[in-house]
């Protein structure tokens, strides 16, 4: 079975952000970078996937910088056999623009699904994997936490408000995963060993700008101490109509 | 009145059986030439140095060919357990990178201004800098920047670079050891293998370099059971440090001494400009202080409301909070020797710290750096053996590290005397060279220092400028797995005093007194050792767990 | 000139509140720059299209088809793409919803526009301009978009529906008949019947103030009458009170649902880093120098045990309505 996953280079759920002085990113001295967690899932789905065909090969793609290489390792330390890196300098914020970039990589070369993470943890765009899909012309479903093939047939399963959602497909289709889908395995000594050897290609690509502009980014508002609305019980109204009508989340 | 306990007798002893393996490893294991238990200063300059020696002795004919090299370090990343003050000597990382220039390494501006002050409660007084507290020509630096940078030269030059994988004990055949196993991870509580169970791993290797740190396990396992002693015990000081982001700049390296500490307990505080605004302050406190209710952590506390440190952090933010332990002994306490069949000892594992002048980064990069010479001639001679490891020793001995240590050896002893006697007796050493007093201290091993009433110092933090060790551990960047087995060995019978000490003695708060019993909160340590010195035996736990320092 | 075409989202024909969430987005951005507000329901047949007028809509458009009942996303995809090309709109507005957050990627590449994603406001002036949370909600983008047609998803719950007396006037429009290549089968009762804290879009969390587990009925009834999960202090879960899955903070789980409560907790740092994010924190503790209240946006000093009964009950008939 040949299987794409691709995988992003993100700063890790635990740093703490700064602003860099041009205001519009984050100032990345000192982050830790970690290959994005929903990406995890992908790469080990693929992984699975190959081993349960008893055989083919799992390619690890990733946009981004020189830097991104290292990311690219940790799914070959997990397993994956080759990797692809699509060298660029610049990533808009504009999700079409990695998708175009992607697509392009991946048509015609033959995969039997293509897998992402749902979402980026940096940018929260949750849509480049199936923007891939409808460039590509095929189907996809995502977000998904239970996947079954067999037979060049898929059905997958994905949470949506108050129920899960059955979705069946044919290959070759994309697909992106989210946490629940399985638990993803930590490299092996010897798999970290391995990685170095796996081909890892370096392909140099221009994207477009993308139609969002980015005027500024900036830390949420510092909570402040907000109202202690009043004491004991008799306080309940006063709380229930805070929450409602000026909070907004009842 | 409760009795003052001897912290020796509730310790359970170094669990032997379990740290040196005499069965094979088995047949998944991976074969490695060298093998570094450590990804720290030391272990990483070793790594470093010897790797450039084979790819240089390859530029020829006849070179020794490929050379496996893998260093294991038990953080989830190089330089989440790295903590120092620090104050670096560069001379060793430009040794280890002749063609760098000084500006490219992640060593911070150079040190300007410097003072040492004497606290009172109410004062700071400016006592002239002790010789060597001299700074001149070092760099305020961070631990973790340096380390993660050695560790991406070490990589790009092949090293394969291991986190997540603790050393859990070593491989012995005979007298030699042959390599290491890993710590197992997905164990729950119990013992029992969760659905993300790694089984430990068997890594087997020519020659074995233990740079784990201080208090290294491995280390003094290989030491007792192959009889290598020292002069004196190795005594230990447990140093607490916060980073701070401050709205008030600083510009000078200070250190002090006195307040908020008893006279009869050793030590004193740091605080270094990491940037103008990036303030590195802890407090270090030898542990052969006579009491049960001392605690460092509380101490640190308390001293920042000195005005000193006060005008200063208020108004900032705490950013990180970390805590190690410091091999305290010097000269008398390195080990009579630091090499065997297969094995080499590192660093501060091996006691390489100088106390008066609070440096031990670079002496650790120096070791890692003659052990590595040592190590390539041997496995190019093809012998690997104590013989050709022991001119490992030779060049430490012949080198600056140990004429510097020998200069001041006895400068952190005699303050076992207190701190006014143990001031003079420092200051004539420091008159002489080192030639009065000449004669070795004798010193105990820290948990046979009988611990008696006082050194409580009760406090109520105020969660902005002074924080609970629940909130300090917080900012350290634990994230340990809860359900963990736990890897702290506590001794049989533990008493109400015992409970007590424990709960002073552990910054990170693992060890708490619950209606007059021992509670143990695991997942809270963050690996500094002390437990291990005076307290319950420390063990390694699954990669990643304990702290995630960033700029400590 | 352009206007904002609304996909106004339903299910078992019924129109979900995101969909007046989402029209109310739509009507400042008309009355900002111009055009109608358009919407567009895809459901079953019979699917009801009351209120959308008054919910700020000119004109529905209904795209009704019963094999259209469940999500498809083809069929859904080619329906609004096509209706925005049609209609030359300037921004087609979804929720984020799984649907929306599905849906709008697929519309945005069919029609090669820019796609912003889950926004918390969005002004029109030159361009559209919209706000939106990153790095799981520690920072947020102010980003503008001048190409036409856009793409925007709005985050539930942060624009309030409004009363904007539209004619709402309806309009049948072609549902199409392609067969979806993923095609959605059936929707399955979630397995899980508790709710995960770290997933959950409301927690009740309990700490030390309770007193002892056999209290933590009262947290379990307030999360149920909220259709929330229950979550708990690192010192009660220690205590052996509460399960570690429900551990909140320090080595437990890093939580940011739209509603936290802290009840009976102080505030330490481990724990306040771990909800710290939740969109809104309400406490309720006796000590009115709790931290927790430095951080939460609305408290209540005083005896939970009091407290929490009442609070129940009147979340309960106010959920009733």
């Amino acid at each position: 079975m040949k299987l794409a996953v691709c995988i992003k280079r993100v700063p890790d759920t635990e740093t703490r952000i700064k602003i860099a002085a041009d205001g519009k990113s984050i100032e990345e001295s000192g982050v830790k970078f970690v290959l994005n967690p929903y990406d995890e899932y992908a790469v080990e789905e693929a992984l699975k996937l190959k081993e349960q065909a008893g055989g083919g090969e799992v390619v690890a793609v990733s946009l981004g910088g020189d830097a991104s290489q290292e990311t690219i390792r940790t799914a070959l330390a997990m397993g994956a056999d080759r990797g692809v890196l699509l060298k660029t300098a610049a990533r808009p914020l504009d999700p079409l623009e990695p998708a175009k970039a992607l697509a392009a990589e991946l048509k015609d070369s033959g995969y039997d699904l293509i897998l992402f993470g749902k979402l980026a943890i940096d940018d929260y765009n949750q849509a480049v994997g199936t923007m891939v899909a409808e460039l590509l012309g095929l189907p996809s479903v995502s977000s998904i936490a239970h996947l079954e093939i067999a037979d060049r047939k898929g059905t997958a399963e994905r949470e949506i408000e108050g129920g899960v959602e059955v979705v069946e497909f044919t290959l070759p289709a994309v697909l992106t995963t989210d946490k629940g889908l399985n638990e993803p395995r930590y490299p092996a000594l010897r798999g970290i060993m391995m990685a170095k050897k796996k081909p890892l290609e370096v392909k140099e690509v221009q994207l477009g700008g993308g139609g969002v502009e980015i005027l500024e980014l900036a830390l949420p508002p510092e909570r402040s101490g907000g109202k202690i609305v009043g004491e004991g019980a008799g306080a309940v109204p006063a709380l229930i109509d805070a929450l409602r009508n000026e909070a907004k989340v009842l | 009145m409760a009795t003052p306990f001897v912290p020796a007798s509730f310790q359970p002893p170094l669990p032997r059986e379990r740290l040196l393996l005499t069965e094979p490893p088995g047949d998944e294991r991976i074969d490695l030439d060298v093998l570094v238990v450590g990804g720290g200063p030391a272990g990483l300059a070793c790594a470093l140095e010897l790797a450039k020696l084979v790819e240089r002795d390859n530029a020829s004919d006849g070179g020794i060919g490929d050379v496996q090299i893998g260093v294991l370090e038990k953080a989830g990343s190089l330089g989440e357990h790295c903590l120092s003050g620090a104050v670096v000597n560069p001379r060793a990382l430009q040794e280890l990178f002749p063609d760098a220039d000084l500006s490219a390494m992640p060593l911070g501006k150079p040190v300007g201004s410097e003072a040492v002050y004497f606290l009172t409660g109410s004062r700071a007084v400016r006592i002239p800098t002790p010789p060597p507290m001299k700074n001149h020509g070092n760099h305020v630096a961070s631990l973790c920047e340096i380390v993660r940078w050695m560790g991406e030269k070490a990589e790009a030059m092949g090293v394969n670079v291991f986190p997540g994988y603790p050393a859990g004990a070593l491989f012995v055949e005979g007298d030699r050891v042959t390599g290491v196993r890993t710590v197992a991870t997905g164990l729950d509580r119990d013992g029992n293998p969760t659905s993300s169970y790694q089984p430990p791993a068997d890594l087997v290797a020519r020659v074995t370099a233990l740079a784990e740190g201080t208090r290294g396990m491995l280390a003094e396992a290989w030491r007792e059971w192959q009889g290598v002693g020292a002069d004196n015990p190795q005594i230990y000081a447990l140093g607490v440090k916060e980073l701070w982001e401050t709205k008030v700049p600083l510009d000078t390296v200070i250190h002090t001494m006195g307040w908020p500490l008893p006279t009869d307990a050793f030590g004193g505080s740091f605080m270094y400009p990491l940037e103008p605004n990036v303030v590195a302050l802890g407090l270090v406190v030898g542990l052969d202080h006579p009491y049960r209710a001392l605690d460092v952590h509380v101490l640190l506390q308390r001293m920042k409301t000195h005005s000193l440190f006060r005008r200063y952090l208020e108004g900032g933010e705490m950013v990180e909070w970390g805590a190690k332990t410091i091999p305290e002994g010097g000269y008398y306490s390195v080990p009579s020797r630091r090499h065997g069949d297969g094995v080499v000892l590192l660093g501060d594992s091996a006691g390489f710290v100088d106390v008066p002048s609070l440096k031990g980064i670079h002496y650790a990069m120096q070791s890692g750096m003659f052990a590595a010479r040592a190590i390539f001639q041997a496995l190019k001679q093809g012998d690997t053996a104590a013989a050709p490891l022991a001119e490992y020793d030779r060049l430490m001995d012949g080198s600056y590290v140990i004429e510097d240590l020998h200069r001041r050896r006895n400068m952190r002893l005699a303050f076992k005397d207190g701190f006014y006697i143990g001031g003079m007796k420092a200051g004539l050493m420091t008159l002489t060279g080192g030639r009065v007093p000449g004669r070795r201290i004798d010193m105990v091993a820290d948990a046979h220092v009988p611990r008696g009433d006082g050194g409580e110092t009760p406090f109520t933090p105020n969660g902005a400028l002074t924080f609970s060790k629940v909130d300090a551990v917080f900012k350290s960047g634990n994230a340990t797995r809860d359900t963990i087995p736990t890897h702290l060995m506590v001794g049989k019978d533990v008493t109400p005093e015992a409970a007590e000490f424990y709960s002073h003695l552990c910054p990170a708060g693992v060890y708490e007194v619950v209606d007059g019993g021992l509670r143990v909160n695991a997942p809270n340590c963050v690996d500094c050792k002390a437990t291990d010195v005076v307290g319950p035996r420390w063990t390694p736990r699954e990669g990643g767990s304990g702290p995630a320092y960033k700029r400590m | 000139m352009p206007g904002v075409l609304v996909v106004a989202e339903q299910r078992d024909g019924k129109v979900k509140r995101i969909a007046h969430e989402t029209l109310a987005a739509a009507r400042a951005v008309a009355d900002n720059a111009g055009g109608d507000v358009h919407a567009l329901v895809i459901g079953p047949s019979g699917t009801s299209a009351e209120g959308l007028g008054n919910a700020g809509a000119d004109k529905v458009a209904l795209a009704l088809d019963d094999a259209l009942a469940l999500y498809q996303g083809d069929r859904y995809a080619t329906i609004v793409a096509a209706r925005a090309k049609a209609g030359g709109y300037a921004v087609v507005l979804l929720g984020s919803t799984a649907l929306g957050k599905d849906l709008g990627p697929r519309v945005a590449a069919r029609l090669g526009c820019p796609l912003a994603n889950d926004v918390t406001s969005i002004v029109a002036g030159a361009g559209i301009t919209v706000t939106r949370p990153v790095y799981s909600g520690k920072a947020v983008y102010t980003m503008k978009i001048s190409a036409v047609p856009c793409v925007v998803s709005v985050r539930p719950n942060v624009f309030a529906p409004g009363a904007f007396g539209k004619a709402g006037v309806h309009e049948t429009v072609a549902a199409g008949s392609e067969e979806p290549r993923a095609k959605t089968v059936q929707v399955k009762e979630p397995e899980r019947a508790a709710l995960d804290v770290a997933e959950a879009s409301i927690v009740v969390s309990g700490g030390r103030g309770l007193k002892g587990p056999e209290n933590f009925h009262l947290i379990e009834e307030l999360a149920a009458a909220l259709g929330g999960a229950t979550g708990a202090s690192r010192a009660v879960v220690d205590a052996g009170w509460r399960p570690h899955a429900e551990q909140v903070g320090q080595t437990g789980k890093t939580v940011s649902p739209n509603l936290y409560f802290a009840v009976g907790i102080s505030g330490a740092i481990q724990h306040l880093a771990g909800m710290r994010s939740s969109k809104i924190i309400v406490a309720i503790n006796k000590d009115a120098d709790a931290p927790i209240f430095k951080i939460a946006d609305y408290g209540i000093v005083g005896d939970l045990f009091e407290i929490l009964p009442k609070l129940t009950e009147a979340i309960k008939q106010a959920r009733g309505n």
